[in-house]
């Protein structure tokens, strides 16, 4: 599987944010759906995720002028979703299960092994802002267990041989 | 059974509209647009079709609950949140057969007159958000989804809308109110979303397996759907199996079949070799089964009947290596970070309930805490909060603690008083600011 | 209209009031926290559970409209009582043992339901690390508001203020479950004109009054139902005070006008009301200025008047009711002077009434509604300059603040000629230029009323007076709203209200009718003579009520 690794504008570039003419076609197509524009705060969001990698205060500015919400209640929303980065992220976002069957079925072992190798606990970023790792609730996919999201997607069946050789790989391209 | 809703499963292309219109797809929704929209819910009502994401509220009765002369726009929710622990069956769905899903969205349209409908899926399904995407673009292309579908006057548009990661929005309000661009708070009830909804306007808002079953419905009858089963627990459902099987996926089986068929014969049985110990039946939110209750039937009667609940058919088992103290711990964890915060029992009870579950699991258990978490239990539910999910921990947790009592017991037993910090003398930090009094 | 029973008690409401308030009515308190008679409601807090006759689960007094015939236990249900006692037992669970140094102490809802719902026999099960937010501990979030987040019972009531009364959705949840804290757009800071309503709608210590704190404690407070001076609105406050100093206004009820809101620069106009520059009559005689005492001083300034031609009197838009009548009675009508009322516009206020409607206003005087309506010359600063341009003689100024010209150099210049006589209580270059002087005391130590903008007469009560200053009425009673009581501290010194030196004036120059010996005297007497006030009546104005709903904090007096 090809992950695309996140590029993460930096807090600088992030500091005021203007949508630019694509930005805007795809915000077009948007707010037709909804009878509200404060409904298009999830979806313009994830589009701003995409775009400049993490949503940064300039960034919620931005979508709260764009659809006539106070920046408060814009970052409110933000905080409220685990999945809306407020901070640059690495270049792989390792999003471990940890509930239930994931714990159960290997998942603890894989923790463990995470933390040995990449020398990091939950919630941190590798010096070389390759891996950040993240422990996050059942994903959907118990079947497989253990699992583990990476950036969009789901790696399942894991073991730690399989896991070491998906990140020799990911820290190879970087 | 011969598979009804996963029969796509394993047939090459099963996502393309091509494979599915060559299975016969879209016939039940041509048929729906001739019955007219009462005659369809008529025919959901006669199956005893109930809804497949927990609650197992019969659905063509919630369909009819959307006001007849309400003068504005009316909604349908597909509610593909899928993040109840132990079930991924939706995702299974999505995966071999998202046109299934479609027609099914477009006939419950329909039926109760909706133009617009959402399908709500969790921001971590990223992949089968794509897919619907392009099953709903397919169907576009043919005019089975858009203005005057096939020539019946009838418009549909259909809009995927991505959450972003928290299991509360799978409770229905919560979930308009994350399609209206809030926190997922939900919402007091009443009133229901069939009178006030998504944008303040008439929403039914159903699973996606639930809504999967109803173009089968429609092209092979309700009588026949309420053959399978037994009376008002009909149709296939979709079992999910993880944890300790040797065959842990997603089982196609007729509501009422037993969980040790499910998990010996389906799922291979306790992996290992090893016995099983517990199990959930439907989800982390339902009060957990011991093995002695394994031959409970597979329904949502029977399941209620044993003191615990079908819900989503999301089956996790625990086999004899497992302490179920941690797992009254793991469950306390998913909650407490899974809780909204708005009202008091839920935000402080998830949350003390995890500290004491977790000082238990440290070795500093005392004699207080089983009864301490029953009574945390016991007030955060049956009508405690503003929504179930006070509910959906506190009976595990409770079921848990007086299922096993002896093993909290034999951890508190063996426990050591928590180290007590020495206290250290603060070093002074200044004078108070004053604020500039 | 439904009839219901509630504890034992009949009570019959308007369709659609829900149950704490028909609880209200029927004498019954039902605990709540969330829930604000003027914001939408919730039911988040989850402490007004109640039972109703017939149904299994227990209901919610917030969110449950009233229906005929129901049933309602508060008290009589032990199932609704312990579901309150184990919530309260849920909120203090991670709440602070602040109360010695949370000013809230006093006028805290937690504190006060805690007492009611939690039996003396209750201890809580509580013994886990309580959580924390470091860092939000002492944090001071805009210019009048200090936020203790550890403190917060997550009840949303200052969030919906912003978003729903003063609209600027300047606060915020933030996060989820346990670790949810309130905050405003990237720790900015809380930009908002009617900021502090939002620590007054906080029923904890989270959020607190800057200005006010650690100042005093909330019980020893008397609270003087009032009328806001900062601008024509009229809001309907209380004067909070102890030992005659004034601690802080408080917005006090008035659905019409400002439902249970006050605005920031209203709100802030009570510190400077314990300014007291000038405690004694001052003459400046011979090139000297000596301190006098009022017999003196009204017997001179009585002894200018009668020989006055060419008396010009600068009133005040400031002024109450009572004294611009007093003024226009003995200054224009008696001594055929000619009198001037200055007005300036201000910075444009608003205010939110209880049907959310907006008001709005840009006159920064209490009172130009009740000048104008009594006859009086409105006059801008031009107007006024060439006013006192045009007097050589006797010039009265009741209120030096009336005006900012008055400050001005040449507004000085001209008051140095002839004889000048001024009332004044703040610091102000007119003093300086004055032949007579006397110290008028704040609108704390006043009584009388205000006409809004919108044409409501309003009265405001006298929090307390100068020490030795009594006045009694024509009974000789000491009058109701004053209580005299000489105590050693407070603004010291012998201001006197403008009203009590206008009737003793009219008594030394032989006005008899305006010999009055209170307020309530000079309105019984305006209502008869003057189309304005014609019907009114001093003892049924509106402007005093203090509705119970909303007196959620106990004190003394």
């Amino acid at each position: 599987m090809s992950t695309r690794p996140i590029v993460a504008a930096s807090p600088e570039a992030l500091q005021i944010v203007t949508f630019d003419a694509t930005m805007e076609a795809r915000i077009a197509e948007l707010l037709p759906r909804y009878p509200t524009r404060r409904a298009a705060i999830l979806p313009l969001l994830w589009l701003c995720q995409e775009r400049f990698g993490w949503i940064s205060p300039g960034v919620v500015r931005a979508v709260a002028a764009r659809l006539g919400e106070s920046p408060a209640f814009v970052e409110g929303v933000v905080s409220f979703y685990t999945m809306y980065q407020t901070a640059p992220p690495a270049r792989y976002v390792l999003q471990v299960c940890t509930t239930l069957s994931c714990a159960w079925c290997g998942g603890r072992e894989l923790v463990a092994h995470l933390k040995e190798r990449l020398g990091i606990s939950f919630g941190e970023k590798t010096p070389d802002g390759v891996f950040q790792l993240v422990g996050v609730q059942c994903l959907g996919a118990c079947g497989e267990a253990p699992v583990i999201q990476i950036n969009d997607d789901y790696y399942e069946n894991l073991d730690i041989a399989k896991l070491d050789a998906i990140l020799d790989e990911l820290a190879g391209r970087s | 059974m011969e598979p009804v809703l996963l029969r796509a499963r394993g047939v090459s292309d099963s996502r393309s509209i091509a494979t599915y219109l060559a299975a016969g797809g879209y016939e039940g929704w041509k048929k729906a647009l001739g019955m007219g929209p009462d005659a369809v819910t008529k025919e959901v009502l006669d199956s005893e079709l109930r809804g497949r994401g927990g609650a197992g509220f019969p659905t063509g009765r919630k369909w009819s609950f959307v006001p007849k002369d309400h003068p504005g726009p009316r909604y349908l929710v597909c509610n593909a949140d899928e993040s109840e622990p132990g079930t991924f069956k939706d995702r299974e769905i999505i995966e071999y057969d998202p046109h299934q899903v479609v027609e099914g969205v477009a006939i419950a349209s329909f039926a109760i007159k909706a133009n617009t409908a959402y399908i709500y899926i969790r921001g971590e399904f990223v992949r089968w958000a794509r897919i619907l995407e392009d099953a709903i673009a397919e169907a576009r292309q043919r005019g089975f989804v858009g203005k005057n579908v096939m020539g019946s006057g009838f418009d549909l548009d259909v809009w995927v809308h991505r959450g972003a990661g928290a299991y509360i929005c799978g409770e229905e309000t919560a979930l308009l109110e994350s399609i209206e661009g809030k926190r997922g708070f939900p919402r007091l009830k009443p009133p229901f979303p069939a009178v006030v909804g998504v944008f303040g306007q008439p929403t039914v808002i159903n699973n996606v397996e639930t809504l999967a079953c109803v173009p089968h419905i429609i092209v092979r009858g309700a009588a026949w759907f309420a053959s399978i089963g037994r009376p008002k627990n009909t149709g296939p459902k979709l079992f999910c199996v993880s944890g300790h099987v040797n065959r842990p996926g997603v089982f196609e089986l007729p509501l009422g079949v037993t969980f040790r068929e499910i998990i010996e014969e389906h799922a291979g049985g306790v992996r290992g070799g090893r016995q099983l110990k517990a199990f959930f039946p439907g989800g982390s939110s339902a009060p957990i089964l011991t093995a002695a209750e394994v031959d409970t039937m597979a329904d949502f009667d029977a399941c209620a009947a044993a003191g615990t609940m079908l819900g989503s058919g999301g089956i996790i088992v625990f086999d004899d290596t497992v302490d179920m103290v941690d797992v009254a711990d793991n469950v306390a964890h998913f909650y407490a970070h899974e809780s909204c915060g708005q009202c008091t029992p839920c935000r402080e009870g998830s949350d003390w309930c995890m500290d004491i579950l977790d000082r238990i699991v440290a070795g500093h258990g005392r004699p207080a805490d089983p009864d301490t978490l029953l009574r945390i239990c016991r007030f955060s539910s049956a009508g405690m909060t503003i929504c179930p999910l006070g509910d959906a921990f506190a009976l595990p947790i409770s079921s848990i603690v007086n299922k096993y009592r002896s093993e909290f017991e034999r951890r508190i037993a063996s426990a050591t008083p928590l180290p007590q910090k020495k206290q250290p003398v603060l070093p002074w930090a200044g004078p108070c600011p004053g604020f500039g009094i | 209209m439904p009839k219901l029973t509630i504890d034992g008690h009949e009570v019959e409401v308007a369709a659609g009031t829900n149950l704490i308030e028909a609880a209200r009515a029927a004498g019954v308190a039902i605990p709540y926290f969330c829930y604000h008679p003027y914001l939408t409601v919730v039911g988040q807090c989850r402490i007004c559970m109640v039972e109703i006759a017939g149904q299994p689960r227990l209901a919610l007094g917030c969110s449950t409209p009233a229906a005929d015939g129901m049933v309602v236990k508060v008290e009589t249900s032990e199932r609704a009582r312990e579901a309150r006692e184990a919530v309260m037992e849920f909120l203090l669970a991670n709440h602070p043992l602040d109360c010695p140094v949370c000013d809230q102490a006093g006028e805290c809802l937690l504190q006060d339901h805690s007492m009611r719902e939690q039996g003396s026999e209750f201890a809580t099960h509580m013994t886990e690390t309580r959580r924390t937010f470091p860092g939000y501990e002492r944090r001071l979030i805009g210019p009048h508001v200090v936020q203790n987040q550890n403190r917060c019972i997550h009840c949303s009531r200052c969030i919906r203020f912003t978003r729903e009364i003063s609209g600027t959705a300047a606060l915020t949840y933030k996060s989820r479950g346990n670790s949810t804290f309130i905050d405003t757009f990237d720790g900015s800071a809380f930009d908002d004109p009617m900021s502090a309503c939002a620590a007054d709608v906080c029923p904890v210590g989270a959020l607190t009054v800057r200005e006010f704190r650690f100042r005093k404690r909330s019980w020893k407070l008397l609270s003087t139902p009032s009328v806001c001076p900062g601008c024509s609105i009229g809001c309907n406050i209380f004067i909070d005070h102890h030992e005659r100093v004034v601690y802080r206004f408080t917005p006090r009820e008035n659905p019409a006008i400002n439902a249970t809101w006050l605005c920031d620069h209203g709100r802030f106009l009570a510190e400077p009301l314990n300014e007291q520059a000038y405690l004694d009559p001052q003459h400046r005689t011979g090139g000297q200025t000596i301190r006098v005492g009022w017999g003196e001083a009204l017997a001179g300034i009585a002894a200018e008047l009668k020989d006055a031609s060419g008396l010009r009197v600068v009133a005040s838009a400031n002024l109450s009711n009572e004294e611009l009548f007093l003024a226009r009675e003995l200054f224009g009508r008696h001594l055929k002077g000619e009198i001037a009322v200055p007005v300036a516009p201000g910075e444009p206020r608003k205010m939110r009434n209880g049907k959310g409607e907006w008001l709005h206003a840009t006159d920064p005087h209490a009172n130009s509604a009740g000048a104008r309506r009594l006859g009086l010359d409105l006059v801008d600063g031009e107007g006024l300059s060439r006013f006192l341009y045009g007097g050589a003689g006797l010039t009265l100024i009741l209120d030096p603040g009336a005006h900012p010209f008055l400050a001005s150099p040449e507004a000085l210049q001209l008051l140095r000629v002839g004889t000048t006589v001024v009332w004044a209580r703040r610091e102000h270059p007119a003093a300086h230029a004055a032949t007579w002087l006397l110290p008028t005391p704040s609108l704390a130590g006043n009584e009388g009323t205000f006409t809004s903008s919108a044409g409501a007469v309003q009265r405001f009560a006298q929090a307390f007076a100068a020490p030795g200053t009594v006045h009694r009425t024509a009974t000789g009673a000491m009058s109701p709203s004053c209580p005299t009581i000489a105590v050693p501290w407070g603004p010291p010194g012998e201001a006197r209200p403008l009203w009590l030196t206008l009737t003793a004036l009219a008594r030394e120059l032989g006005v008899p009718p305006l010999d009055l010996a209170s307020p309530a005297d000079v309105f019984a007497l305006m209502a008869r003579k003057d189309k304005a006030f014609a019907g009114l009546a001093w003892e049924t104005l509106g402007g005093l009520q203090q509705h119970e709903s909303f007196r959620e904090r106990q004190h003394v007096g």
